[in-house]
């Protein structure tokens, strides 16, 4: 269901029949789980959850980060969730459809029964009063045991600290308020409820609205290949190309080559590969001129040399 | 149905993979630390060595860290605020923040936020945006929010790009850029708010002939007084008077610039200089009245006799002026190289302009005829003769058969496109002490967003940009897959000048 963040207890009486229900219910949420949750913002796929980010560096592709951090909401230098996907890669992972990761298109739905969203409502307000109850006792808790560890401090080995404590932390129990608009709460930054979701839709490559042309095409054959080999690709606009081909894992490892596609037939002008050939020999980096050519792909690099 | 939920859920908590926190959680993220690890040097080759897989297993742990952490805040720092799918907008339930100062506007009363504001201030942890009783994720947020009808997600990478650096953005308003007229006139900026409840005053309708010549004819006669003050004119160049020969004619106007009257008010003026006639107070040869105006000139039941002027006249300042020895000096220093124009017989024999320019083309002609044949009585002339030019700009004046352009010229011809568009205002960060909503001022820039897939903008629209700018520079935006370039296009005159 859309939007559900509601946090369940599990009443502890009904453990035996929630482990019976679970076996059969832990093999679906396993081939769930397996699954990577693509979304579409516009015509740009996005991921938004951690694990389906691992599964996706698993598979090597990288994406790039676009959100604010949450930790640090107001600076440019890391990012943080959604990681926006090129188009290429989120083929990549479509192929993959069949080995291990199968991709799901998550779509925001609006409920249209009328009963099951006031349900909704209602477990979700049910979940901020459980919560708050149970951040009530929690935070009485961290005041007593403050005031005791202060308590001991200051009054160490003297007679009469144990009363002392006592007749404190009984004035605490009695005068302690917990407000509702001091209780914690969570925003969620992908949607939660997803996993909910009634209806599971296979996901194909037609489904998806990323536009699609020769130039695309061409991109991917070269992705495509060039992730095969082993290498980690990025975004190479700065760069004047379409990747950056690592040897490793971004994170760690410099950029070797800036590979730029282009098809067999297409005319180049010279002074075009001049100008990347210059810039790749001042960001010391190779450039890779690759072309798909029936199912493999061809690579030329450039090197710029002195006339000797 | 619950129940079900309820065994998924316990299901989902020991999973890894969900992300709701559980009430404990949510208590302890209050004392999170707030710092983010410095990353470290990246290395060249991949070696295969324990080490470098350990480096990158624990900058492939703290990342996950970094990126699995969900915002967590205190409920009473939250502001709510309601989306309004049909309105677009997102409506502020409880008093606003400290945002409040650079974003967001009121309307009928109420607190309203544009879908990226909102969805800015979602990201940062200010505000919780509802839906139908549901409190919308980030997600949801990006989805419901950016649209082609709001503002696309390029649009809004660089507006949070920009916001997190500290800068005001506001979204780009065509009609609030004020003209190049208003600008010269100075006016202060008026209160153009996006949505302007109240109407603007209409113009006054154009009334009959009789209003458009009385007015013009008020002008006129400002103009006349302020002639009457000049000191001597050279009189043998100034058209006689004609008052005295036709009395019948209209007091210094000819009969068809009033026909020209009943053409629209807004249009300007056209008036025939060559038939007007003003009237010389200043010449030896001046009468003492003037002749009264034509009664069409003037309202209804107002009758004018003939015009006085002996007491105006008497007010003439006809003294010789009397200067100070430095005055002298320079005066003196001034004339030592010019020549006065009056003291040259045959231009004291010309009775009009139109005689004199005869006689300039005259000399001119006389002049031209030592030059060489060959050259110049062909078809095609040199550009330019020697002598002519005094400095090397005026010479590549001359010369100059392709003539440079610069960004204003032939604006009006360009027809706005729909490809590029200005998406916002950007105001400098260190403004925002002062910054006011309601009269941001001229902004630092304004931004156009496109993305590298795209195409490189040619001539015509960095042209009609700037001219959509008017007097505020435009910066392209490319976004490339969450990495944003700013580009800027700075007109440039070549030197012509060696100094």
């Amino acid at each position: 269901m859309d939007g559900d963040p509601a946090v369940m207890k599990v009443p502890r009486s009904s453990s035996v029949e929630v482990k019976e229900d679970m076996d059969t219910k832990s093999e679906k949420q396993a081939t769930r789980d397996a699954l990577i949750d693509i979304s579409f913002c516009g015509s740009t796929p996005m991921l938004w959850k951690v694990s389906d980010m691992k599964k996706c560096r698993s598979e090597g592709v990288i994406g790039a980060l676009v959100g604010s951090l949450a930790r640090q909401p107001r600076q440019n230098v890391r990012l943080g969730r959604p990681l926006e996907l090129r188009p290429e890669e989120a083929l990549l992972l479509l192929e993959k459809e069949k080995s291990t990761a199968a991709v799901r298109l998550d779509t925001q739905q609006d409920c249209e029964d009328e009963e099951a969203h006031s349900e909704a409502v209602r477990l979700y307000e049910a979940g901020l009063e459980s919560s708050y109850q149970e951040q009530c006792v929690l935070a009485l808790e961290d005041k007593k045991k403050t005031l005791n560890r202060v308590m001991n401090e200051k009054e160490n080995g003297t007679e009469g600290s144990g009363s002392a404590v006592r007749e404190r932390l009984e004035a605490l129990d009695q005068s302690f308020s917990f407000p509702w608009s001091a209780m914690a709460v969570q925003l969620c930054t992908a949607r939660s409820g997803f996993s909910h979701c009634p209806e599971e839709r296979s996901f194909h490559s037609t489904d998806c609205p990323m536009p699609r042309d020769e130039h695309l095409n061409t991109r991917f054959s070269v992705y495509r290949d060039l992730r095969n080999k082993g290498y980690y690709l990025t975004s190479a606009g700065k760069f004047g190309g379409d990747f950056l081909v690592y040897p490793g894992d971004p994170l760690r490892f410099h950029a070797h080559y800036i590979a730029l596609c282009v098809s067999l037939d297409e005319e180049m002008p010279v002074c075009d590969i001049l100008a990347i050939a210059r810039l790749g020999s001042n960001v010391k980096k190779t450039v890779l001129l690759c072309s798909p050519q029936e199912g493999d792909v061809v690579y030329s690099s450039l090197q710029w040399s002195s006339m000797v | 149905m619950a129940d079900a939920d309820a065994s998924a859920d316990a299901g989902n908590k020991q999973s890894v993979y969900h992300e709701l926190l559980s009430p404990s959680e949510l208590f302890e993220a209050r004392s999170r630390s707030h710092k983010i690890p410095v990353r470290g040097q990246k290395e060249f080759l991949p070696s295969g060595s324990e080490q470098q897989s350990q480096r990158l297993q624990h900058s492939l742990e703290e990342h996950w860290t970094l990126l699995a952490e969900e915002r967590v805040e205190r409920l009473g720092n939250l502001v709510n605020a309601v989306w309004s799918p049909e309105e677009k907008l997102v409506e502020l339930q409880s008093p606003a923040g400290k945002f409040w100062q650079t974003m967001g506007f009121s309307e009928r009363g109420k607190q309203y936020l544009q879908p990226e504001e909102a969805l800015y201030l979602m990201e940062c942890g200010n505000v919780q945006v509802f839906y139908r009783d549901l409190p919308l994720s980030i997600q949801d947020g990006y989805e419901r929010f950016l649209s082609s009808d709001t503002v696309t997600l390029h649009q809004y990478q660089v507006f949070g790009h920009l916001k997190r650096l500290g800068y005001v953005v506001n979204r780009f308003d065509p009609s609030s850029v004020s003209s190049t007229y208003e600008r010269q006139l100075n006016l202060p900026a008026s209160d153009k708010q996006k949505k302007q409840l109240k109407r603007k005053r209409s113009q006054s309708p154009v009334s009959s002939d009789k209003h458009g010549i009385s007015t013009e004819e008020k002008t006129t006669s400002e103009a006349h007084n302020e002639l009457a003050e000049t000191s001597k004119l050279p009189a043998d160049l100034q058209e006689p008077v004609h008052l005295a020969d036709a009395p019948e004619r209209t007091w210094w106007m000819e009969e068809d610039v009033q026909q020209k009257h009943p053409k629209t008010q807004t249009a300007a003026p056209r008036w025939d200089f060559s038939s007007i006639s003003f009237p010389d107070l200043g010449s030896r040869r001046r009468s003492e009245r003037l002749a009264s105006p034509h009664r069409s000139l003037l309202p209804e039941n107002v009758d004018v006799g003939e015009c006085d002027v002996s007491r105006w006249l008497g007010r003439l300042n006809m003294k010789q002026e009397k200067l100070s020895r430095r005055d002298m000096e320079r005066q003196r220093e001034r004339d030592r190289y010019r020549r006065d124009v009056n003291s040259d017989r045959e231009v004291r024999r010309c009775r009009n302009w139109a005689e004199y320019s005869e006689l300039m083309e005259e000399r001119r002609r006389r002049r031209r005829k030592h030059r060489p044949e060959h050259l110049w009585e062909r078809e095609e002339t040199p550009l330019t003769q020697p002598g002519q030019c005094t400095s090397h700009r005026e010479l590549l004046d001359q010369i100059g058969i392709i003539k440079s352009s610069t960004f204003s010229e032939g604006l009006s011809r360009l027809s706005p496109s729909d490809q590029w568009k200005i998406s916002f205002d950007v105001y400098q960060p260190d403004t925002v002490a002062e910054f006011k909503k309601s009269h941001p001022g001229k902004p630092y820039t304004r931004m156009c967003v496109c993305s590298f897939a795209g195409p490189v903008p040619d001539l015509h629209a960095v042209k009609q940009l700037s001219f959509q700018s008017q007097d505020v520079p435009v910066t392209f935006a490319v976004v490339d897959h969450g990495d944003i370039s700013f580009y800027c296009f700075k007109d440039f005159k070549l030197p012509t000048d060696v100094y």
